[in-house]
């Protein structure tokens, strides 16, 4: 039984499902990085940045989680060739830890008075609780799961 | 290459000129060098420090929450920060325990603070350089401390602290929380202060107003007004050296003025015969630039690099009472060479370019006149 672990352990490294783990892993933002909604400079603000990670390892970096929804809503316009299905993974910045946090997992709040570069944000949270007191300290209005932030929240922002 | 053999000879002329009132030009450029010398002095060590300050403070934490009483300072019960804990936003708290130990033996004033690595060794410490030398104790060696209750705690030092930030740490001596808590009787739950980690710092005022209304008896202090207290007090410090040189700044002006409001007749008629044997107006006054230029300039970088000496090698020594704090462990630091290039040249376009400007306009003024009335005169 011992040696079985043992092999377990030993295999676990090299098994495939690891490797397309470490493939979705957040992306190092370079300086020279655009957000290619605005074209600003995403690395001068480390605290909102949003990340779409496509299957082939490409990438694109945002300067909001608002930015990176437009990019999605409009893919063949911004990044023409690749569909919502290429999406390998999503990160958002958790606005208390300001770590990467599964977009697709997180909670976003809308109407809040906290601005990012871009105005009006979708202030991204991996805890329920988290927003919920962010809300009462920030006045946010809504908390919306990724599903259900459409076009029009969106638009209602700018 | 003409005009470059123009400027040359007219440059040689200029410093042949200089040289033949060597008295009065050498007291010129003593006075000149001594001025830029104090003043890139005190720029030099208020960037210096302001520089190794912000390397120092880089790692303090967000925020540091105390206590008041009646206004005053006091301990921290430490479950407050079960409290301050629950508060979205913030990353971790922890209590600190720290505070001054006057060595009436010696003098002197220590910074004690209690130290993660010494909590499995109580009764041993390890302390700052200018503790070491002060005491003319190394490794091994044991200090005595004078407890609240009178009675004396033989502390050993397991190491000395190494000797890179030693503006900071000269005065230092960390120790196990048993031996801190003995020494000074501080009750077990209470701590010096509570430190704050916060990721987002665009919380930190949402942060302090919680801890506030949470806890009233509190004073959240951000890293912000840490940094901007320190700013504050080498902006003072530097301010008072300045005032102690201004003399030396005036006595500067005025020899700049008088410069400025006229020449002797000596040079009146140096600039009449120029004139006379066919110069023209505007090669005197390039002759009186290059003069200008020749005297400022030297004096500048002479000065400049002097204070660099001053500051870099021999640790501002000049400066000394001015500019060390109230402890008797003065520490012997050594600042990283820096030099802010816009403050450099705010000295430059303050000191060279208004002397150039001053020897020229005068030297103008009497270029233009007929040559015959000026060596009359």
């Amino acid at each position: 039984m011992k040696i079985l672990l043992m092999l377990l352990l030993l295999l676990q490294p090299c098994s495939p499902s690891r490797a397309l783990a470490e493939d979705m892993k957040p992306v190092d933002v370079k300086k020279t990085d655009k957000c290619p909604v605005c074209g600003m400079f995403v690395a001068r603000y480390p605290d909102f940045i949003a990340q779409v990670i496509f299957e082939d390892g490409s990438y694109a970096v945002f300067d909001g989680a608002k930015d990176m929804f437009k990019y999605i809503f409009n893919l063949s316009r911004y990044n023409p060739g690749k569909s919502s299905s290429d999406i390998a993974a999503i990160y958002v910045t958790d606005y208390y830890s300001l770590d990467p946090i599964d977009g697709w997992k997180a909670g976003y709040v809308t109407g809040s008075d906290v601005y990012g570069p871009m105005g009006h944000e979708l202030i991204p949270f991996g805890k329920d609780e988290d927003a919920r007191e962010f809300m009462v300290d920030h006045a946010g209005k809504s908390l919306l799961k990724f599903e259900s932030i459409t076009q029009e929240v969106v638009r209602s922002l700018d | 290459m003409t005009f470059i053999q123009k400027q040359r000879n007219i440059l040689d002329v200029a410093l042949c000129s200089l040289l033949r009132r060597k008295g009065k030009n050498l007291s010129l450029v003593v006075a000149y060098v001594f001025v830029i010398f104090l003043l890139s002095s005190v720029m030099f060590i208020t960037d210096a420090l302001k520089r190794e300050a912000s390397f120092v403070l880089k790692d303090t934490p967000e925020m540091v929450v105390q206590r008041l009483v009646a206004g005053r300072h006091e301990l921290v019960p430490t479950a407050y920060a079960k409290v301050i804990g629950k508060i979205k936003g913030v990353q971790s708290v922890s209590a600190r325990l720290w505070g001054y130990y006057y060595d009436a033996t010696n003098g002197a004033n220590y910074t004690l603070i209690v130290h993660q690595d010494l909590i499995t060794s109580p009764g041993s410490i390890m302390v700052g350089r200018g503790v070491a030398r002060h005491l003319s104790a190394g490794e091994n060696g044991t200090i005595p401390f004078k407890a609240c209750d009178g009675s004396y705690l033989f502390l050993e030092i397991r190491s000395v602290l190494p000797s890179e930030s030693e503006l900071v740490s000269a005065d230092l001596v960390l120790m196990s929380e048993l031996d801190f808590r003995r020494l000074f009787q501080m009750p077990e739950g209470y701590a010096t202060d509570l430190v704050l980690r916060v990721r987002n710092v665009r919380e930190l005022s949402t942060i302090a107003a919680k801890v506030v209304q949470l806890l009233p008896d509190t004073r959240p202090v951000s890293r912000d007004e840490i940094l901007r207290t320190y700013d504050a007090v080498f902006s003072w410090r530097s301010g008072l050296v300045i005032v102690i040189f201004a003399g030396a700044l005036c006595a500067f002006l005025i020899l700049a003025w008088d410069k400025a409001t006229g020449l002797s007749a000596e040079e009146k008629r140096e600039i009449g015969l120029l004139k006379a044997v066919g110069w023209e107006t505007s090669d005197v006054l390039l002759m009186k630039f290059w003069e200008g230029m020749a005297v400022s300039l030297v004096s500048f970088l002479t000065g400049i690099i002097l204070a660099y000496l001053h500051i870099f090698f021999t640790s501002a020594s000049l400066f000394e009472p001015a500019l060390k704090g109230w402890s008797v462990l003065y520490p012997d630091f050594r600042l990283t060479p820096f030099i802010d290039g816009q403050h450099a040249a705010t000295l430059f376009f303050l000191t060279v370019v208004p002397y150039t400007a001053a020897t020229i306009v005068p030297s103008w003024r009497t270029a233009t006149m007929d040559p015959d009335s000026v060596m009359r005169s």
